[in-house]
């Protein structure tokens, strides 16, 4: 604590040779030299002075000054710099990425002492900086229209602002899939559905944007409520952004070192602040279902943390055998959060089943003193109880028989195929019943609504309590049996999970 | 500064790229690496460079393990790719300023460390000249110098020779001599092996992912060839003796496989320096005229064709 406390008093008191981060630098260097940066800057100021041209010439055959001129021609504006900003600069972003982090690209990034960190927040940023003068190349245009009158300049500011936050997490998102240790073929495909991603993103900017501009954000600052929404939204688009972001320097971080600890503390409190941030809104507006966002985007992050956790490998790298606590408490601490698929899986069956339990928990007690407003159903805990449990225990099913099949068929292929795997069974267990009707002639809308015992989406198309109950004790049937099968496994990796012996050589540094 | 090579393994899929390998190369050495094509060379570079991860086995670097503290390990190996990437928008001044500012290199020191490096590769009359207008032989002195922007302790080059004319080749061997001297611990791969022959002081031959000799260069060439090739050269106006110089060597002992090539006799000889003194000796006092007896020295070349057959993984 210290140590860290004198480092940073250090680094404080030399400011005078502060620099900016080398990424930044070369890539900035680079970007105002490539053609697709400068050509997309002059495209875009084009697109920007005809469509203010145009407005105005449209003005001088009108017979009456519009009032509203300034607030159409910032509309159009939006939507220019939204598109621009959302779809060009995230791809280049990307682009260059993954050219670098390309195989055999002995270049840049990979052969230099800079560290993990370093390199994504110098990517993200360059991102920014690209977003800032994008922004500023669009400002003179977007402050004329508050002359023309029809919208003010704290909606300006304020959506600008918005956008940018926005742009920023799509940034990090395209850093993001560029570090995905997949091919060129899937980087392409994932670069695609991105390119489509940001039709939405765009469209429902376009659409916040504009209902904000009638609004009026001048007429709204005054209010706690708006406020309050708008550090919501922002905190969210950050936080969503940071996870990204932790993600991506795992990626890229080297095999041996404890990749799995920074997301798994990140993700477990953006689970926590989730719920209460969800909860005090729910709380707020007397809407006790609104935890479902919360419950939701949790289990789908818990989920695919599942299928990573999976594809963890067993042995731990000396280097994080030698951070091990040697107190037990703090050893069984480190064993869920450490690189590892056993502690992983303590991991997620905790936060699974405390999302679980909160919601529950908390729509009871909402419901119950909290008050509600609005729609609330009278059985949506008992269908939220026939549903959640099943498929969440059909999903760890699915990811342990995956394990299994790896650790004990296939031990020297890598661990990532049991991620791989988890997937497949669930794809099997969802389309292989269906297959089997469509041989037999027997494949129809109804016949998927019958019981299909093993495929967990088949909750989702059955009503009754009675064949819910039924998925439920084969789900656990079966999940109990993945457990047995891995539990030598798994208790072979929690007495692995120790301090190295003193033979091993000291920590070089 | 110390390179020991343990045990190194890599697969790549079903293919075997280096197959448990070990060898170790010190300060001030220039080491060799040479092997046919896809040998695993260029594999085996890359994981003592820290850029690729080795199946199983290990590289230390003073004890620094590369697979362990890839960062740390980084900070002690320079690595010169065969090929430096064609970037069309970075000028040679900046992409050495870029690898200074990430190697930790701050104000004044920076300014001067890629001053120093632009001199000694001599890129300073180039230094605003974008990478992709780069000749082959400018290049490989770019990528040489970014190696040494930081002054690593050791230096991995990969076929840094390849494709470059005469006068470059023979300023790299000035340059990569002038390194040793610097007490830098340098492996290079090339498959001009009469050059490596000249600067190195070990060599390891490596074929599908296997050793199959390793050593400084003598005890290499004393191994491989334990046979010494001698000539001798009669007199002009006494070649007609030639098919009875034949004929006498044939019968003397240790001596095989005499041959007459163009004006001269070669023989093998299974024996050290005093039994070649024995044979001059008989051959005198046998009254031939020899003007020349001399030892023709194997080189790293015949050694390679010796002792590889050419097969990749």
């Amino acid at each position: 604590m210290t140590a860290t406390l004198a480092r940073l008093k250090a680094h404080f008191i030399n400011w005078r040779e502060w620099e900016l981060n080398p990424v930044v630098i070369k890539e900035l260097r680079q970007s105002v030299r490539s053609w697709a940066v400068t050509g997309m800057l002059l495209l875009f100021l084009v697109v920007l002075f005809i469509t203010s041209l145009v407005f105005l010439v449209n003005q001088t055959f009108e017979v009456t000054a519009s009032e509203r001129l300034g607030g159409d021609i910032f509309q159009a504006f939006i939507i220019i710099l939204a598109g621009a900003s959302i779809m060009f600069i995230p791809l280049h972003v990307g682009v260059r990425m993954a050219s670098e982090r390309q195989e055999g690209n002995t270049d840049l990034l990979y052969i230099s002492t800079l560290s993990p960190t370093r390199v994504i927040r110098g990517k993200f940023f360059c991102g920014a900086y690209m977003t800032l003068l994008f922004f500023s190349a669009c400002m003179p245009f977007m402050a004329f229209t508050n002359l023309l009158r029809g919208v003010d300049l704290p909606t300006v500011f304020f959506i600008l602002l918005f956008l940018f936050v926005v742009v920023c997490a799509a940034n990090q998102l395209a850093i993001f899939i560029a570090c995905l240790p997949v091919s060129r073929p899937f980087k392409i495909l994932f670069a695609i559905g991105g390119f489509f991603m940001s039709y939405w993103l765009i469209a429902e900017v376009i659409f916040g944007a504009i209902s904000l501009m009638r609004s009026g954000i001048g007429s709204m600052m005054g209010e706690r409520y708006f406020w309050l929404t708008t550090l919501t939204i922002g905190g969210v688009i950050s936080a969503v952004g940071g996870l990204f972001f932790v993600l991506s320097v795992a990626l890229i971080s080297p095999p041996s070192a404890n990749r799995a600890l920074l997301p798994r503390i990140y993700i477990t409190a953006f689970w926590l602040f989730g719920g209460l941030l969800v909860g005090c809104w729910a709380w707020q507006v007397k809407e006790p279902m609104m935890i479902l966002v919360w419950t939701y985007a949790s289990t789908v992050l818990l989920v695919a943390s599942l299928v990573v956790t999976v594809s963890n490998h067993d042995n731990l790298s000396v280097r994080v055998r030698r951070t091990i606590p040697a107190h037990r408490l703090k050893r069984a601490l480190a064993f869920v959060y450490f690189n590892g698929a056993a502690g992983g899986l303590i991991w997620v069956t905790v936060l699974v089943v405390l999302t679980f339990l909160g919601t529950v928990q908390f729509h009871t007690v909402a419901t119950a003193y909290g008050g509600t407003r609005g729609y609330a159903p009278a059985d949506f805990l008992p269908a939220f109880l026939e549903v959640y449990p099943p498929v969440l225990v059909y999903i760890f099913a699915y990811a342990l028989t995956a394990l299994f099949i790896q650790r004990k068929f296939m031990p020297r292929h890598s661990p990532k195929i049991a991620g791989i795997f988890t997937l497949l069974v669930a794809g099997l267990a969802a389309i292989g019943p269906n297959i089997v009707l469509f041989f037999l002639n027997r494949l129809s809308w109804k016949t998927l609504e019958n019981l299909q015992l093993g495929n967990a989406s088949n909750l989702f198309v059955i009503h009754e309590p009675g064949p819910r109950m039924a998925h439920l004790v084969f789900a656990c049937g079966w999940l109990l049996l993945a457990l047995i099968l891995n539990a030598k496994w798994f208790v072979a990796q929690v007495k692995n999970f120790r301090p190295p012996p003193a033979n091993l050589p000291p920590r070089l540094n | 500064m110390k390179v020991q090579v343990t045990n190194l393994r890599k697969e790549f899929g079903r293919t075997v790229a280096v197959d448990n390998i070990s060898f170790a190369f010190d300060s001030g050495h220039v080491f060799g690496f040479v092997g046919p094509n896809g040998a695993g060379k260029t594999t085996t570079m890359r994981i003592i460079s820290t850029i690729e991860e080795p199946t199983s086995g290990d590289v230390l670097l003073n004890g620094i393990s590369v697979c362990e503290e890839p960062e740390l390990a980084r900070r002690a190996v320079g690595y010169v790719p065969d090929t430096l990437p064609a970037h069309g928008d970075i000028t040679v001044h900046e992409y050495l300023d870029f690898y200074a500012r990430a190697y930790g290199l701050r104000g004044k020191k920076r300014t001067q460390a890629i001053e120093a490096i632009e001199e000694f590769t001599n890129v300073t009359g180039i230094r605003d000249k974008h990478l992709k207008a780069l000749s082959k032989g400018m290049k490989q002195r770019v990528s040489l110098g970014r190696a040494l922007v930081y002054d690593p302790d050791v230096l991995v080059l990969d076929e840094p020779a390849a494709g470059l004319d005469p006068r470059a080749r023979v300023e790299l061997r000035e340059l990569l001599l002038l390194l040793a001297e610097r007490k830098k611990a340098i492996l290079i791969s090339s498959h001009i092996l009469t050059e490596l022959t000249e600067i190195c002081n070990g060599v390891v031959i490596i074929e599908r992912g296997t050793i199959l000799e390793t050593g400084t260069i003598d005890e290499v060439l004393k191994k491989s060839t334990p046979r010494r090739t001698v000539a001798v050269r009669l007199l002009d106006i006494h070649r007609h003796q030639h098919p009875l110089l034949l004929k006498e060597l044939l019968q003397t002992p240790l001596v095989e496989n005499a041959r007459d090539v163009a004006n001269e006799i070669h023989f093998e000889l299974a024996g050290d320096e005093a039994a070649a003194g024995d044979v001059l000796g008989a051959l005198i006092a046998k009254q031939f005229k020899v003007v020349e007896f001399r030892q023709t020295k194997a080189n790293l070349e015949d050694i390679f064709m010796n002792v590889t057959k050419g097969g990749v993984q």
